[in-house]
């Protein structure tokens, strides 16, 4: 057991470091080309840099604008996003992992604070589960990815919480880091891969919805030419 | 993932009857049918709108559909937004509290996210690389006939509003792939076919507009609006000039609005007269409809660049745009977009010029000339990125005693329900009003307005129907219809207040 999880924390972390990083970078440049090729083909380059950051600032701190009956979710949201980029970069006992892997560290948020945000992520990410399997609408709209992501999310902090809580684990220390680090693994490998892809593509996906509309001058006559319909009548 | 087209619709669509029985099988040529007039396939096969069609070519859609995608990837910027679309969709459903047909249905189809996620489908399956890895391996989705009439249904069935865009947390503009989407089905033949003659005639008829105004008839129209405006203004002699050249603005109104909206058009000249403002109509071209906006880019982009080469022919200046909100947006950005930079002009709508004027005081108004409750509903082409917002609300401020506001308002505005081109399809009017408007009829309900003011051809035939049909005793009338009632004209004359027709 103890082997395994020397691996598990080992190898396979920074295997999913490795990939996640690399996916991410594959990515960064994927959307990096096509958005220089959007600027590139479109005649109008003029990025709306103002109305992109707003839209993107909106939706980071969504105060306003946000339809008033998804207001709630929108706010267990925001904790959930916060809670779930804090404790897992800022909790002490992962700084000393970072320290060992890469060599650097930062100041860590103390162990209340992050016992408290590690219970409300878990409260949130079922929260926002139990939202997407209680209505006939959310179940319409989600994929396996949907229900799956947050469940594994939710599984690594409760793992981590009773890890560091022995008096409340009724298993080995081992067993629930076991868990815990498997899981944590998961999602920094599943990031690339899935939705979870926003963590980088968010901003991006803002920019390219105000330059999709750049259009491109021609671009009809080629399709119609490529098409064999040039000089076909309307 | 979806509901069975056609199947679990919760609102029931009113099929036109006469829609032309179509067949789903290969080989048969459709040409062949209006000779012989093979028996109707059984109904379930027959891929069947809720919009009238031209005759289509039925065989092997699919392959076609994705032709046609391909050279539009090939030759426009839409494939970088689908990929960072494809990858992103949260499936969060903040979009569901923000589109008013989907509220209207509760069908899970009308979600936004949903719609998208039809196109997105095919994009995923035949143009990305995991795509193809998918369908190698397992039987993955395949572009089916079905499919494409799902697609075809639930883009005609969206308003293009945006109103989605700005609920999406991850910033996906759903109206983008709508767009995109009605546009490879036009290249198949699946277009609306009200919108589809109107830009035949517009680029390829005889008269250059989409209500096939003749030129004569058009002089005739404003010879009698100018004896109207004799008797608002005795002795003032305010014209709608003809072909002069060299002149500020030439003026492209929505040509239905020739037809249609005589008071419009009179307080447009009446503003331009009081405003001492060179302006003229281009006999040549003098309709700013661009359905291309709608349906199709390549259209789009025919239709801009017609009407630029009149505005060029008469040396005009600057384009100015009537009020109608798609007319505003397809040229505002067409210019943008298709013009080579040399050519470009500045767009201006009718409002913009209006408030300037009357900002800078050399539009002398009436203050609270209107007595009665009025209110003002923003098309959703003009005010949703908050490009004219402000400034029709600031000459109603002045002009009426009791201006009141629909909620929510603005760039967070409601559709009339009637957007995207879907208010010229006559045979789905139900859906437009008792669906897609009944939010907007709601809002107009309880502002308890008498006027409902909207400056966009579009939205006014659309709450004239949302009105009609729901049986509301407002008034719909356009900005300038208002100001009509007061404009002060430079040597102090106040215009004599006609009867309303009731």
């Amino acid at each position: 057991m103890e082997q395994l999880l020397e691996w598990v924390r080992g190898p396979l972390f920074r295997f999913a470091i490795a990939v996640m990083v690399l996916g991410l970078i594959r990515l960064l440049i994927l959307n990096g080309i096509n958005l220089v090729s959007l600027l590139r083909q479109s005649q109008d380059k003029k990025l709306p840099a103002k109305v992109i950051v707003r839209d993107t600032l909106r939706w980071v701190f969504p105060f306003t604008r946000v339809p008033a009956s998804q207001r709630f979710f929108t706010l267990v949201s925001v904790a959930f996003h916060l809670c779930i980029i804090v404790v897992p970069v800022f909790l002490a006992g992962h700084i000393l992992l970072w320290e060992e892997g890469l060599g650097v560290s930062w100041p860590a948020v103390g162990q209340p604070v992050a016992d408290y945000m590690t219970l409300f992520a878990i409260a949130a990410g079922l929260l926002l589960f139990a939202r997407r399997v209680s209505t006939p609408l959310t179940r319409s709209l989600s994929r396996a990815q949907d229900y799956a992501l947050p469940l594994i999310i939710v599984a690594s902090f409760v793992s981590g919480y009773v890890a560091v809580h022995p008096a409340i684990n009724p298993f080995s220390y081992d067993a629930t880091m076991l868990v815990h680090a498997v899981s944590g693994d998961l999602v920094l490998v599943l990031i690339p891969f899935s939705k979870l892809s926003h963590v980088l593509l968010f901003p991006i996906t803002h920019v390219v919805s105000e330059l999709g509309w750049h259009l491109v001058p021609e671009s009809g006559r080629r399709v119609a030419l490529a098409l064999g319909r040039e000089g076909e009548p309307v | 993932m979806h509901r069975e087209f056609g199947k679990e619709r919760r609102v029931a669509i009113p099929m036109p009857t006469d829609v032309r029985p179509a067949k789903l099988e290969q080989g048969e040529e459709p040409e062949d049918e209006t000779a012989t007039q093979p028996a109707p396939r059984p109904v379930d096969e027959q891929p069947k709108y809720s919009f009238y069609v031209e005759p289509i070519k039925l065989e092997e859609r699919p392959r076609r559909f994705l032709e046609a995608f391909a050279a539009i990837l090939k030759y426009s910027n839409y494939g970088q937004v689908l990929d960072a679309y494809c990858r992103v969709g949260a499936k969060c459903s903040v979009c569901t509290a923000s589109c008013p047909v989907y509220q209207a249905t509760n069908d899970p189809g009308d979600i936004p996210c949903n719609r998208s996620e039809l196109l997105l489908k095919v994009y995923r399956r035949y143009f990305t690389l995991a795509g193809n890895l998918k369908s190698r391996l397992f039987d993955y989705f395949r572009l089916t006939n079905e499919h494409i009439n799902e697609l075809a249904e639930s883009v005609w069935r969206c308003t293009a509003c945006k109103r989605c865009k700005y609920s999406c947390p991850m910033g996906i503009d759903h109206a983008l792939v709508t767009h995109l989407a009605r546009w490879i089905l036009a290249e198949l033949g699946i277009a609306p076919k009200a919108l589809v003659v109107s830009v035949r005639e517009q680029l390829e008829g005889k008269t250059h507009n989409t209500s096939a105004i003749p030129v004569p008839a058009l002089k005739d129209t404003c010879e009698f609006l100018e004896e109207e405006l004799e008797e608002v203004y005795p002795g003032a002699g305010i014209r709608f000039p003809f072909d002069v050249e060299g002149c500020e603005y030439v003026f492209f109104p929505a040509v239905s609005d020739y037809l249609l909206e005589a008071d419009t058009l009179m307080g447009n000249a009446a503003m331009l007269y009081a405003t001492d403002t060179s302006w003229t109509i281009g006999t040549g071209n003098f309709d700013g409809i661009d359905y291309g906006l709608f349906y199709s880019d390549r259209m789009w982009e025919r239709i801009i660049k017609a009407q630029v080469a009149e505005i060029h022919r008469l040396g005009g200046k600057k384009m100015l745009i009537g009020e109608c909100g798609h007319a505003s947006r397809s040229a505002k950005e067409g210019m943008a977009n298709f013009i080579p930079p040399a050519e470009q002009l500045p767009v201006v709508n009718i409002m913009e010029l209006a408030y300037e004027k009357f900002r800078a005081g050399e539009l002398s108004l009436i203050a609270d000339a209107i007595a009665e409750r009025t209110t003002y509903h923003d098309p959703c082409n003009i005010a949703r990125k908050g490009w004219i917002v402000e400034q029709p609300r600031a000459i109603l401020r002045h002009i009426c005693q009791d201006f009141v506001e629909m909620e929510p308002k603005g760039c967070d505005n409601y559709c009339c329900g009637g957007g995207g081109g879907t208010v010229s399809i006559d045979e789905i009017r139900e859906f437009r009003t008792m669906v897609g408007g009944k939010t907007k009829a709601d809002q107009i309900k309880a502002t308890g307005a008498h006027y409902v003011v909207t400056p966009c051809a579009n939205c006014k035939k659309q709450i004239d129907e949302v009105i009609k049909d729901h049986g509301l005793p407002q008034v719909r009338t356009g900005l300038h219809d208002l100001m009509l009632k007061a404009i002060v004209l430079p040597n102090g004359q106040k215009p004599i207040v006609q009867e309303e027709e009731e």
